[in-house]
């Protein structure tokens, strides 16, 4: 697979069909991966296809001026889709590599089950249904189920929608949509003070580093509003009130964009289960609207059209 | 304000060519509504920013009402389409945080209906008055001190 992709990605740089590839390198810690950009045949030789590959690479198209060719799972392509129906991308500029994606390890998972900081792991290797460690030099083997990302559980579409390139062959999806949702349950299971509270609890840690909105492929406002200062929406400095009300605008500004890539939770470094709240609102738009992220390229986005019955029930 | 004599305060944000010519009727027929309301005109209610509901909760009033034209009848067409599919997720979103549902409310309300403006007025008051003083941005210790 890996070699596929670095034969034919030389190929479109060589022909001149793309000015860049961004694809997956290997990380300065050991089995994270990190993206890797480039217009140079040779940088070729560091790409690299495994089970780490967290990162949505569809970001990158946006900023970088040109054709290029990219890399993508499954949700990594629905962004990239809801990308192109937002127009920020056009399909004929995009050259797209699809990996048909079994899931991606968490690496905060693995570092639990395994019992020990992620880079004690010196060589890991999927091996069918396990994941195969070696471990301060001892051999381990683990479910490779155990440790992916939650929202992988939930993943319908693992084979990208959209590609020219298949690395591989199409995988069916293993849902386990309970196991996806299990944190999005137990917030609704509270009562309405209870998951204020939490919510609360949760922001109180936030230190508006933007991780989760610079990571975010939905997040394109050329400029943001927290950067507006006339009129200034939320403080410049970190106060619970305003990270949550950053974060429940920034996530109404992706409803319907997000297509649970789950990145935004990952470059969390506090920790906020980010998820929870952007996962919610993939379900709340399907729910409403009937709208799916990133399934039809064609398809208007969702805020930018209407229909005469759309539910109005909670109106008074 | 000691909690026995707590009135609600609550902001009105409401169209310009429907609910607030609504409200205006409903004043001109001498019809009483509660005065805790604080009228915001806007255009249409498809220029309502979720933000400008939010940041009315975070500066403590207790209760964001929105109005505009009835679907069909937006003086822009489809503003208020635009806005209704916007409403919805707002709606659900500030339900999943756990913003009280009474708190915040959307209504069609067109220039025509004065009595039914003066009623959904007086039921959102309720409402608010039902789940008290909004402390959801307090911070308890601050204003302890």
């Amino acid at each position: 697979m890996e070699n596929r992709l670095k034969e034919e990605a030389g190929k479109l740089l060589k022909e001149g069909k793309v000015d860049y590839i961004v694809g997956y390198g290997k990380g300065t810690v050991n089995l994270r991966t990190s993206p890797l950009i480039t217009n140079k045949e040779e940088d070729l030789e560091g790409l690299v296809i495994n089970p780490f590959i967290a990162n949505n690479l569809s970001r990158y198209p946006v900023e970088l001026k040109g054709r290029v060719g990219i890399v993508v799972k499954g949700c990594d392509s629905r962004s990239l889709t809801s990308l192109m129906q937002d127009k920020k991308v056009k399909r004929e500029d995009l050259i797209i590599f699809g990996i048909p994606c079994e899931g991606v390890v968490d690496l905060k998972k693995l570092a639990g089950q395994i019992g020990a900081e992620i880079d004690r792991v010196t060589d890991a290797e999927k091996e069918g249904e396990n994941l195969t460690l070696q471990v301060d030099g001892s051999k381990k083997t683990i479910p490779f189920r155990d440790v992916i990302f939650d929202k992988c559980y939930g993943c319908e579409h693992p084979t990208p929608l959209e590609y020219d390139v298949l690395l591989g062959s199409e995988v069916t999806p293993n849902l386990d949509i309970e196991k996806s949702l299990e944190k999005i349950k137990a917030l609704d299971d509270m009562d309405t003070p209870e998951r204020w509270d939490y919510w609360k609890e949760q922001f109180s840690k936030c230190i508006r580093c933007y991780g989760c909105r610079n990571v975010c492929p939905a997040c394109f406002c050329e400029r943001c509003f927290v950067d507006v200062n006339m009129p200034q929406w939320v403080a410049t400095y970190a106060t619970w009130q305003d990270n949550l009300t950053f974060q429940l605008i920034r996530t109404l500004h992706v409803a319907g964009r997000c297509s649970d890539c789950g990145e935004c939770e990952r470059a969390c470094p506090v920790g906020i289960p980010l998820r929870s709240l952007q996962r919610k609102m993939v379900e709340e738009v399907k729910d409403l609207f009937g709208h799916e992220v990133g399934i039809d390229k064609d398809a208007p986005p969702v805020f930018s059209h209407y229909e005469a019955t759309d539910p109005d029930e909670f109106m008074k | 304000m000691e909690e026995s004599n707590w009135e609600p305060k609550v902001i009105g944000f409401l169209c310009h060519w429907c609910s607030y010519a609504g409200a205006d009727l409903s004043g001109s027929a001498r019809l009483e509504y509660p005065h805790n309301i604080r009228i915001i005109r806007i255009p249409c209610s498809g220029r309502v920013d979720p933000m400008f509901i939010l940041r009315a909760l975070q500066n403590g009033v207790d209760g964001v009402l929105v109005s505009g034209c009835h679907p069909g009848d937006c003086h822009y067409q489809s503003g208020n389409f635009h806005a209704r599919r916007k409403f919805a997720v707002i709606n659900r979103l500030l339900k999943y945080v756990g913003i009280e549902p009474e708190r915040v409310q959307f209504s069609w309300v067109a220039a025509s209906e004065g009595p039914k403006m003066a009623q959904v007025i007086k039921e959102f008051v309720e409402g608010v008055r039902k789940v008290g003083p909004n402390r959801l941005f307090k911070d308890e210790k601050k204003d302890g001190e």
